[in-house]
């Protein structure tokens, strides 16, 4: 029989599954991000607003990457919808916690597609990981140095005025 | 055509002649394109089937699917769901674009 479904797409449709689920996680970050920002300005730490604004076009840009790839390859990407997006936090060392929390969820997941596409025998969505996979690596450093940074720093009197100066050093 | 695989009420085609799909549904046969096979896969599995077994989520037990960009509507009973559910599955197998007989839900 005639490969047509090969011949019409380059990946596995459980890679293809799973780089959707991917692409909610990425939009998922990117919300979150967004969220941040706008707490981050409203509690007068305008730097550290800018920084979130940024993450949030990174996360999107990545959420993009994964979604020009299905296109590429023959997938049917879906666009995400995000919903639930947490607004409340009760300060801004509270912020970069769950920053890092989500960092690692994201780093989590990518691993988890790659061993499955290396399971599946995918080598077209391995390779195509490995950029988020070094991505996240300094993805992660980043707020763990922002974290050790205000633990450093400390949030007494004008720390966390110096703290919001601070991370203006991760803007690139 | 050829067939790539039948389950108890439905029968995916593949026709090399015309580079498309057809999945006989007993009522009608319809033609479809890869991205429509693929479109008509993320719908089936994404029908929540425990639905079906509780009435305040499913009064009825049907389910309305529409394929192929609203060209075609379809009334699934929950055999009809279950059955559609495991020729995607079974199907995709035999394509050689799915490794695992329960593919994931998404």
């Amino acid at each position: 029989m005639k490969d047509i479904a090969r011949q019409a797409m380059s990946i596995k449709v459980e890679s293809m599954d799973m780089l959707n689920g991917q692409i909610k996680m990425e939009a998922n970050a990117s919300a979150t991000y967004l969220a941040m920002a706008s707490w981050c300005e409203q509690n007068g730490f305008f730097t550290s607003a800018k920084f979130f604004f940024k993450q949030s076009e990174e996360e999107r840009e990545h959420m993009m990457k994964i979604f020009n790839f299905l296109i590429d390859v023959g997938g049917s990407p879906l666009s995400p919808e995000v919903t639930n997006i947490n607004h409340d936090y009760s300060s801004i060392v509270d912020v970069f916690e769950h920053t890092l929390d989500h960092e690692i969820a994201v780093t989590k997941s990518i691993h988890q597609i790659v061993m499955k596409a290396r399971e599946l025998g995918d080598l077209t969505t391995e390779r195509f990981l490995d950029w988020f996979v070094l991505e996240q690596v300094e993805e992660e450093n980043t707020i763990r140095d922002i974290l050790d940074m205000i633990s450093v720093t400390g949030t007494e009197g004008v720390g966390l005025q110096l703290i919001d100066d601070h991370v203006g050093n991760w803007i690139n | 055509m050829k067939v790539v695989y039948q389950s108890t009420y439905y029968t995916l085609y593949q026709s090399e002649k015309e580079r498309c799909f057809y999945i006989d549904f007993v009522q009608k046969t319809v033609r479809m394109s890869f991205c429509q096979l693929l479109a008509l896969r993320h719908k089936v599995l994404s029908i929540p089937i425990e639905h079906h077994f509780d009435s305040d989520l499913n009064k009825h037990g049907f389910e309305l699917l529409q394929l192929c960009n609203k060209e075609h509507l379809f009334i699934l009973n929950t055999l009809e769901v279950l059955d559609l559910k495991s020729l995607v599955e079974q199907g995709f197998v035999r394509l050689g674009i799915s490794v695992n007989a329960t593919a994931l839900h998404v």
